[in-house]
């Protein structure tokens, strides 16, 4: 028999999910307070669709600016880091145990700087974002493999196309894993700072309706947070895509060699 | 002692030694202070000419060849590629080949090759056209748009090889350019090699472990000694040319190949 593909799979899987959410409280298996039908969700969603839309935008100006923040930031202070072994040696062990504190207990502090509007969101999601961001540039600067400096410089490179030509490409797939955590370490900063202290946004949306136990409406709000998680990832997507083609062709190719190879042995074991 | 190629008046008087070693010696500074690497190496290499250097691991090979790409100053001592000093790489006269090909993978064959010919500019067109030129030399002219990891090991050498002749140097220098090979690949690439030689004149240095790759492709092995690395013996291979594989079972064949192993045995 054939076997289906991961991806009819992860359909199937992505249509149990919908149908449970309707089916499980409509049955009366758990209480609507705790999970709402999706179909109410959405009708609650598109009825306030003005109140979401606002508040979409709010946190989505916020999560522009904190991830400039963090990848710009990021990506600077990371390649002077990964670049400048006496930097390196004087940072790094800093900036990881940093890492491992919980920043949020740091919120706080920023609305006591910059208030409860914006920017304090602004400024805790973009450091929440940026160390992701700053240690990958780093390590993705740090294991460049020296055969190919070494290799550049025998074809007379200099320092400006050393980088430019070299350092950079051979640093790309590391820095946009580091965008990729970064980005989405951005957007969960912003939505938890504005479900803690806040008068705005999708966060606020998700907090003011739990207060008041509109189960549909948090539910809605967390739609919203969903689509955009699922928008920033497809957007990151698109941009391996583009910018790591190189690696893409040999994955193909090793892509369905393996599929082959895994699938020989399959019968006998059916 | 030291034999300096005796060279009839040339018509070409700078060209007649490709790469002269005067006295050279390098001290190494690492963490145990300084090491001496290279102890006074004379080294002349007529233009054209294949020249192998052999010695046991660590004898300083890899940093001779370095001093005359170039990318290493000596401690002590001259190096004159093509007639002048080379304080800085300079890929016009002098192309390297390395060990792990170090083509880029985020650049296709032909792009590769490409390198150095677009970091000193220049119209594009032409530029490709040389570097789909040298792909065709080293015999891989449909293979220009693939990336390196898809290319095996012998074919990404040659992609090395193409780029360390794009600038059309006349010397090019090669660092265990075929160690990663496995053995037949390695038999069929220094054959090739030995082809493109021939073809574009090159003067070729060439460092390797392997006698028989050695005994193969030299006009002229170099044995060197352990560290400090000194040359032990300068072996000409008086093999005719063209080399064939059938020459490699012959008795002159063993002996020449028995003599730099008794050197380099001896002083292990």
């Amino acid at each position: 028999m054939n076997r289906p593909s991961p991806r009819t799979v992860r359909r199937l899987i992505g249509l149990a999910v919908l149908v449970l959410w309707e089916a499980v409280p409509r049955l009366g298996i758990l209480p609507e307070l705790f999970v709402p039908p999706l179909t109410k969700t959405l009708v609650v969603l598109w009825s306030d669709r003005l109140i979401y839309l606002s508040g979409l935008m709010v946190t989505l100006y916020e999560v522009a600016f904190a991830m400039l923040i963090a990848c710009g930031a990021g990506i600077a202070l990371g390649a002077v880091v990964g670049g400048v072994a006496v930097v390196r040696n004087l940072m790094l062990p800093v900036v990881s145990s940093l890492y491992a504190i919980p920043i949020v207990i740091l919120y706080p502090i920023f609305t006591a700087w910059f208030g409860i509007g914006s920017e304090s969101k602004i400024a805790f999601a973009g450091v929440y974002g940026f160390f992701p961001v700053m240690l990958s540039t780093a390590a993705g600067i740090r294991t460049i493999d020296e055969q190919y400096l070494l290799a550049a410089r025998s074809m007379g490179a200099t320092l400006p196309q050393l980088i430019a030509r070299v350092i950079i490409p051979a640093a790309i797939p590391t820095v946009l894993a580091g965008l990729r955590l970064g980005g989405a370490l951005t957007i969960i900063g912003v939505v938890v700072s504005e479900m803690l202290t806040s008068a705005s946004g999708i966060g606020y949306l998700v907090t003011i309706n739990r207060t008041i136990l509109d189960s549909p409406r948090v539910f809605a709000a967390i739609i919203v947070v969903l689509l955009l998680s699922i928008m920033f990832d497809v957007a990151v997507r698109a941009i391996e895509r583009r910018t790591l083609a190189w690696q893409n062709a040999g994955r193909r190719v090793a892509s369905t060699e393996d599929v082959r190879a895994a699938r020989l042995p399959a019968p006998a074991t059916a | 002692m030291q034999q300096v190629a005796q060279l009839k008046p040339n018509p070409g008087p700078a060209r007649a030694n490709a790469v002269e070693v005067i006295g050279v010696s390098h001290v190494y500074h690492g963490r145990e202070g300084a090491v001496p690497a290279l102890t006074d190496i004379d080294m002349t290499v007529p233009a054209g000419r294949f020249t192998v250097i052999v010695g046991p691991s660590g004898c300083g090979k890899t940093s001779l060849l370095m001093m005359l790409a170039g990318l290493r100053t000596p401690t002590s001592g001259t190096i004159l590629c093509d007639g002048r000093p080379i304080p800085s790489p300079d890929p016009q006269r002098v192309g390297v080949v390395f060990q792990e090909a170090s083509l880029y993978p985020w650049l296709t064959a032909v792009e590769n090759v490409e390198f150095p010919l677009a970091l000193k500019g220049g119209p594009r067109g032409e530029r490709r056209a040389r570097a789909e030129a040298m792909l065709k030399l080293v015999g891989l002219d449909s293979f220009g748009g693939r990336y390196p990891h898809e290319l095996s090991g012998g074919m990404k050498q040659r992609v090395s090889i193409a780029r360390g002749l794009v600038q059309d140097p006349p010397v090019l220098l090669m660092d265990e350019p075929f160690a990663a090979l496995d053995e037949q690949t390695r038999m069929t690439m220094g054959h090739e090699l030995l082809r493109i030689w021939d073809e574009t004149n090159k003067t070729v240095v060439f460092i390797t472990h392997s006698l028989t790759e050695a005994v193969y492709l030299a006009d002229e092995v170099l044995v060197m000694s352990a560290r400090p690395g000194r040359i032990l013996d300068r072996v000409a291979i008086d093999l005719p040319r063209p080399r064939t594989y059938q020459m490699m079972a012959t008795d002159k064949f063993g002996q020449l190949r028995e003599r730099i192993w008794q050197q380099i045995r001896a002083k292990e």
